[in-house]
């Protein structure tokens, strides 16, 4: 019942964002900011993730295929669990524990500092101001992140499998590139946008109703990680149903 | 229900707030008098920031209105509440500075969302306000680097920049010794003086509350227990004001009131009362 409560809240939250989004000019400036720092922030962990990520899925598609002599599929194993489904969703879990966490954070003191009541005061909406830039920002910028983690995976997987396991890399790539179409980016580029405006909402609106105090901050920030990677990974498997069920 | 008089810009009618069984506000009635100060008193807890937000629209009572000008706060739109509040400035309880900005950015926030200034402009204007509040030379600093004080004159400088018909103050010498809080008293008289301003003050600090203010009113358990020129209130036999007042003035054996710290500013009517013979 409480959880049903919050849903119909966030749902209002989310409506007035999109009121307020659309009531004043948008915030270029402010939404390259925050696109740029939230890009650029995100890369280093990113890249370092994905990389091993894609160094992993390598070891294990070869020690899944190469007993029944099916090491060509290697490849073809990395695209499909690599490109179609754990590139978007990894992306999408390490931005809201990073980005998401930071915005809920930053926003919940801003409300207990009060400070989201001076920009009321000061007739400057607060929903616009704190959350539009945000919200636009990390749409920008999740696609292009997605097509750099897909990248590195799939370059990380290619090493292990011609370095360490042997492989020819030539056919290696030629699976990766036949496996994967133009369909996959597309679907991921709209998966990543869809988990960056979800991470984004769910985050401010959990820093934005945060109750006072630390204690209030912990629970914003703890909420919008945890509701955001679950919200994700339902998303995931509904937009994957839709583009390929 | 009915707009208010030219007389009083503010004006709060049986304004019931509460939040589950907690009464905060309970039928409180008053009207702001323009071109005054006004104080709200009481212990904490009372539902003196309950009130200051209803003014500004920040929440909405349970039952009541609350006039701006011609606008009900009350039952108004988000759109004509953001109208009204071009006409305020409000200096928030620990300055509601952002962190992310320097001191003199800060002040200059409002005009870069009210007005089409340069930013040259911009930093003069903000300048101008900044040495009004007795601060000179700290527009590139950071927020972080500001003590208390300057934190409440940065806030007040940001909340006078746009020249506002009503300037809020919530709880302005929270927090501050008594030397600084004599400081910020000194300049809120300043600055009335200076631009004849509505100020609405709300404070449980007495000291201050006489020294600054035309009228006071007292909120306690939610009601509105004493309301009036600052002279009367002091003066006041009600027990319960009584009670909070004397637990902070000073009453001399030949019936003579002190206050405890005598760097305090105390002016005009309130300086007056304070020198009368003590209520029986």
């Amino acid at each position: 019942m409480n959880a049903l409560a919050t849903f119909g809240r966030f749902g209002w939250f989310v409506a007035d964002v999109v009121a307020a989004s659309l009531r004043h000019p948008l915030p270029w400036r402010r939404t390259i900011e925050e696109a740029w720092r939230i890009g650029v922030r995100s890369l280093p962990i990113l890249v370092t993730i994905s990389f091993f990520v894609g160094t992993n899925l390598a070891l294990q598609g070869y020690a899944a295929f190469a007993p029944m002599g099916g090491q060509a599929l290697l490849g073809m194993f990395v695209a499909l669990a690599g490109v179609r489904e754990l590139a978007p969703i990894m992306v999408a879990a390490m931005v809201a524990a990073k980005a998401g966490t930071e915005m809920a954070s930053q926003i919940a003191v801003m409300r207990i500092r009060e400070q989201i009541d001076a920009l009321e005061v000061m007739a400057v909406d607060p929903l616009w101001f704190l959350i539009t830039p945000r919200a636009l920002g990390i749409v920008l910028v999740l696609p292009a992140l997605t097509v750099v983690s897909i990248f590195t995976v799939i370059a990380s997987s290619a090493l292990v499998a011609v370095v360490q396991l042997g492989e020819p890399g030539v056919p290696f790539l030629q699976r990766v590139w036949a496996t994967t179409s133009g369909l996959d980016l597309l679907v991921c580029s709209v998966k990543a946008a869809a988990f960056g405006t979800l991470i984004c909402l769910v985050s401010c609106y959990f820093g934005y109703t945060s109750k006072p105090g630390p204690a209030g901050v912990g629970s914003a920030t703890n909420a919008a990680v945890v509701v955001s990677a679950v919200a994700c990974a339902i998303l995931n498997y509904f937009i994957s149903e839709l583009a390929y069920g | 229900m009915s707009a208010p008089t030219p007389d009083a810009i503010i004006r709060l009618e049986h304004v019931h707030k509460r939040f589950g069984d907690l009464v905060v506000l309970d039928d409180v009635s008053l009207r702001i008098p323009t071109g005054a100060t006004t104080t709200i008193i009481g212990p904490s807890g009372t539902g003196k920031s309950v009130l200051l937000k209803h003014i500004v629209g920040l929440m909405r009572p349970d039952a009541g209105a609350v006039w701006v000008g011609d606008v009900d706060m009350a039952t108004a739109s988000e759109a004509d509440k953001f109208q009204v509040r071009k006409r305020f400035g409000m200096l928030f309880q620990d300055g509601a500075l952002f962190d992310d900005l320097s001191a003199g950015d800060n002040v200059a926030f409002p005009l870069v969302h009210h007005t089409r200034m340069s930013a040259d402009e911009r930093r003069a204007v903000a300048e101008a306000k900044l040495a009004m509040v007795e601060l000179e030379g700290v527009y590139d600093r950071p927020t972080a680097a500001l003590s208390g004080g300057q934190r409440k004159r940065v806030g007040l400088a940001r909340a006078i920049v746009l020249e506002p018909e009503v300037v809020l103050f919530d709880e302005p010498t929270s927090g501050l010794d008594p030397m600084t809080s004599a400081t910020i008293d000194a300049l809120i008289g300043q600055l009335k003086r200076r631009l004849g301003l509505t100020f609405v003050v709300i404070t449980h600090d007495i000291v201050s509350a006489v020294g600054i203010s035309d009228r006071i009113g007292m909120l306690y358990g939610g009601k509105l227990v004493a309301w009036g020129p600052t002279a009367d209130v002091v003066r006041s036999t009600e027990p319960i004001v009584r009670a909070f007042l004397e637990r902070n003035l000073v009453w001399a054996p030949d019936g003579r009131a002190s206050l405890p710290h005598a760097d305090r500013l105390l002016e005009g009517a309130a300086a007056e009362a304070l020198k009368g013979p003590q209520p029986r």
